[in-house]
């Protein structure tokens, strides 16, 4: 924790008076007595400079600012999560549900939606979107980072498509790493378990000159396969990955600031996949491979002016994804964005943007999945101005904005909002808002082909001699899901010890995806010859969605701290009367209407630390899985000068549970079980 | 079932780890800001004001946060009876701008990186020391900027701002500190 270089002059008495001071402010960080706040006058700026200081969370200081549901993960989050991947980390999150499917697939959305496929959710990675136009929603299975850089990760629930455009329906992650200079340090982290086998980070931070730093990292893990609950056996769901990276950033004179970033990553995982056939038995069953590759390149500049700041951003984004059996896809982004910031009068703040992204996807097809063309660019154009306004003293602030798109499948999009944030007093605001969101169609909407089963001939379903399959297809008339949002929250700091939030939301949908039944025909290849009955992608659902959520952060004691949250979501969601959507309503039936969170973490003496994670998920009648508790906890211990320790156990109290299951593409889910964990990082000064 | 064992977990984990530690106490503060407040409070024991500066020998020297104040009451206590040159410290919170000119020392918080041009306009020439939080404060014309660098506070000086407020810094400051500059030309032309 605390580093003190040899002193430089002085006597004894004095290196001693230093020492005990600084002591003392440790002891205070640690949450000593506020009474006796240690005398920091008596030290001196060398003194000062070499204390090591605990960095005030974010956390107060966005709440107080935004109006929108926002939940900033800080990096001492993560740290006491013992979270291993984004998706763990990101369980802490009211209002966000987080459900595993197997070792390697998971479904994660905000307000409802859920599935590996969910589509209304934004999530960027250092202002990078890894939202893949495939099915307008991410593969968690590439995206990671080194937990250990992450500076913090931003969740807004709740629309920001004015911000972040279409596609940022239900909320936007915004995962944020440190700048280079605050990574300065080596460091080497390795850890094993039951279900992570082993990982292993390295990661080396240095500086060219004053003005010029960098780091780079380099990180691998290797998840085991678990048992898939309907046979017994291996469900082959193993998973390993290897990636590196690095963050150059460069402050030359004045008021430019430049970053350039990076990062390569391949892996490999497996699964249990069950696909249709056209001949007896009509289905197999059988361990299946994939692989991930890819890489981006990211340069950020922003230069501030005098009363106006811009920024300039563009990154080159390359992904290849291989699903042996179904499916393989290459996807290169390009994506140049321009802000421009400035004050318009006093009380006014206007900002202002650019942005261009061009998509290429090239694909290859199976029997189970094919995808129409096989090679396409997507050209999207989108432009953004929003005013902030400030009244009486700035304790009124007006938001309104809007974005404008255009893209190649529904042309022009209008997503605008408002927003009005009231500071009552120093500790308590109130905001509301009111937004238009979309979400523009993806790929697979407008040209997939999934056979999905076979219903075999001779069946009372299918009297027919020929097999028929059960097909879902994408349409070209497929448009735009439409979202009108009304939200509205309080926050307070009762005390310097306790602060609350609370938001609630109204959501009305309309134009949701459907599959409606098409008129069933003959195909001869390949053969045998069948029949295909087609579910076809249309625009006939709609309804509302409301719901709140609570937060509470207590400091019961200053060693002591309680982290709770509670979620409610109720869903409405119906099919208009002219579908024929063979499947029930309300797909709110696999989003828990109840969700709560409890995380204690305590400082215990002599630098060890415990916490203690309780979660509660309501039961999903939509997939057939009953609530469950999950208790994690984790063990610390931070000697200084030396290792951190770290031991640990996940969902401690059952021995396993289903969070989810697959949808679309037929695979085993696996359940999640009782797992131990050790890790160990060394900081290098 | 379930719950119960839970509650009983939670309760044995609570009861072990709080033998040691009964006493309530406020304060969830991060050091980072009492650090920063014994930096001000050196910063103020180094630099020179020009004498006509103080109406009187024993004036205090008045210390304006601007913007949302980031140190709770860990300024005021750290700074409650210290004396610089026989001088008391008075600690305001400022509502506008328009506050600054009272001030010795200005504080502006990271919430004001949208209004800084204005802020460092107003007190231009001013004998006012501008203590930044924020990334190229004082290479957009604050004096003094404080930075963290691997979770330690570290600070840049702008010596040429700091003359022409007619400051001056002593050289045991300027040792320690970071120079910087401002860019010659553009940047600069406010409004």
């Amino acid at each position: 924790m605390l580093t003190i270089h040899q002193p430089k002059a002085g006597s004894a008495s004095q290196t001693i008076r230093a020492l005990l001071l600084i002591a003392q402010v440790l002891f205070f960080a640690a949450g000593a007595s506020a009474q006796n706040l240690p005398d920091v006058t008596a030290m001196s700026v060398e003194d000062l400079m070499n204390v090591q200081v605990t960095s005030v969370s974010k956390r107060s200081q966005k709440l107080a600012d935004a109006a929108a549901a926002i939940f900033v993960i800080t990096q001492e989050d993560i740290r006491r999560s013992g979270a291993t991947s984004i998706p763990e980390a990101l369980r802490m999150v009211p209002g966000l549900q987080v459900a595993r499917i197997d070792e390697n697939k998971w479904a994660i959305t905000s307000r409802g939606f859920n599935g590996r496929f969910a589509n209304k959710l934004l999530v960027l990675i250092d202002g990078r979107s890894v939202y893949t136009p495939l099915f307008s929603g991410v593969y968690w299975n590439i995206q990671d980072v080194m937990l250990e850089d992450v500076d913090r990760i931003e969740v807004i629930r709740g629309p920001g498509a004015t911000l972040w455009g279409a596609n940022a329906v239900n909320g936007v992650i915004n995962i944020i790493t440190k700048p280079a200079q605050s990574t300065q340090s080596a460091l080497a982290a390795a850890g094993g378990g039951t279900e992570t086998l082993g990982s292993g980070s390295v990661r080396y931070g240095g500086r060219v000159n004053k003005s010029t730093y960098y780091r780079a990292y380099a990180k691998y893990f290797n998840v085991a396969e678990s048992i898939d609950p309907s046979t017994g056996r291996s469900a082959y769901d193993n998973w390993d990955a290897v990636r590196g990276g690095f963050r150059t950033d460069w402050t030359p004179a004045g008021a430019d600031s430049l970053t350039l970033q990076g990062d390569i990553h391949r892996s490999g995982y497996g699964e249990t996949l069950n696909v249709p056939s056209l001949d007896a038995p009509y289905a197999s069953t059988f361990p299946n491979k994939g692989s991930l590759s890819g890489g981006n390149l990211l340069g950020r500049w922003n230069h501030a002016f005098a009363n106006s700041s811009t920024s300039l951003q563009m990154y080159y984004d390359q992904t290849n994804i291989t699903e042996d059996s179904l499916f393989t896809d290459h996807e290169h982004i390009f994506d140049i964005d321009f802000q421009h910031t400035f004050h318009a009068s006093g009380s006014q703040e206007v900002v202002w943007g650019l942005g261009y992204r061009s998509s290429h996807d090239a694909n290859d097809s199976s029997f189970t999945v094919s995808l129409q063309p096989s090679q396409l660019t997507l050209n999207l154009f989108s432009a953004f101005a929003q005013d902030e306004i400030s009244l009486l003293d700035k304790r009124l602030r007006i938001t309104v904005g809007s974005k404008f798109e255009h893209n190649g499948f529904t042309g022009f999009e209008v997503e605008p909002n408002t927003r009005l944030l009231w500071t009552i007093t120093r500790n308590q605001s109130v905001w509301t808002a009111v937004s238009r969101a979309v979400r523009t169609p993806a790929l697979t909407e407008e040209g997939l082909r999934l056979n999905s089963a076979t219903i075999p001939p001779g069946t009372p379903q299918n009297p027919t001699p020929f097999p028929t399959l059960l097909s879902v297809f994408g349409s070209r008339q497929f448009k735009s899901e439409d979202l009108l949002a009304y939200e509205a929250g309080y926050r307070m700091q009762v005390t310097s010890n306790f602060s609350a939030d609370i938001a609630v939301f109204y959501n009305h949908y309309t134009h949701l995806r459907s599959a409606e039944p098409g008129t069933p025909f003959v195909e001869t290849s390949p053969t045998p010859v069948h029949i295909v009955a087609p579910f076809v992608a249309e625009n006939k659902m709609g309804g509302g969605t409301y719901g709140t959520e609570l937060f509470a952060d207590w400091r019961v004691l200053p060693k002591w701290r309680l982290l709770s949250s509670y979620s409610y979501l109720q869903m409405d969601i119906r099919k208009d009367l002219s579908s024929l959507d063979p499947s029930a309503d309300n797909p709110g039936l696999v989003s828990p209407r109840h969700q709560f969170y409890v995380r204690s973490s305590i400082d215990l003496p002599k630098h060890f630390e415990h916490d203690l994670d309780v979660r509660y998920t309501d039961r999903l009648p939509g997939v057939n899985i009953p609530s469950y508790y999950s208790v994690d906890t984790r063990f610390g211990w931070r000697p200084r000068g030396g290792p951190e320790f770290s031991v640990g156990s996940q969902n401690l109290l059952n021995r396993r549970h289903l969070e989810f299951l697959p949808d679309f593409i037929n695979t085993s889910p696996t359940e999640v079980k009782r797992t131990f964990y050790g890790s160990v990082t060394w900081r290098f000064e | 079932m379930r719950p119960l064992r839970l509650l009983i977990t939670i309760a044995i984990v609570i009861s072990l780890s709080f033998g040691f530690e009964a006493q309530a106490q406020d304060s969830s503060v991060s050091s980072e800001y009492l650090i920063k407040a014994g930096f001000i409070y050196n910063f103020a024991n180094l630099v020179q004001w020009p004498s006509n500066t103080f109406a009187q020998p024993n004036s205090p020297i008045v210390i304006g946060i601007l913007g949302e104040d980031p140190f709770g009451t860990i300024l005021d206590r750290v700074l409650e009876g210290k004396k610089v040159n026989g001088r008391v410290f008075l600690v305001k919170r400022l509502k506008s701008a328009l506050d600054l000119k009272e001030c010795h020392i200005v504080f502006v918080s990271s919430s004001e990186m949208a209004h800084l041009a204005e802020a460092i306009h107003l007190v231009k020439g001013m004998p006012i020391l501008t203590i930044g939080e924020i990334p190229g404060f004082a290479k957009r014309g604050g004096i003094i900027n404080l930075v963290l660098e691997d979770n330690k506070v570290h600070f840049e000086v702008n010596v040429e701002a700091a003359k022409e407020a007619d400051l001056n810094i002593s050289s045991r400051l300027l040792a320690l500190a970071r120079i910087v500059q401002e860019p010659a030309a553009d940047g600069r032309k406010t409004e």
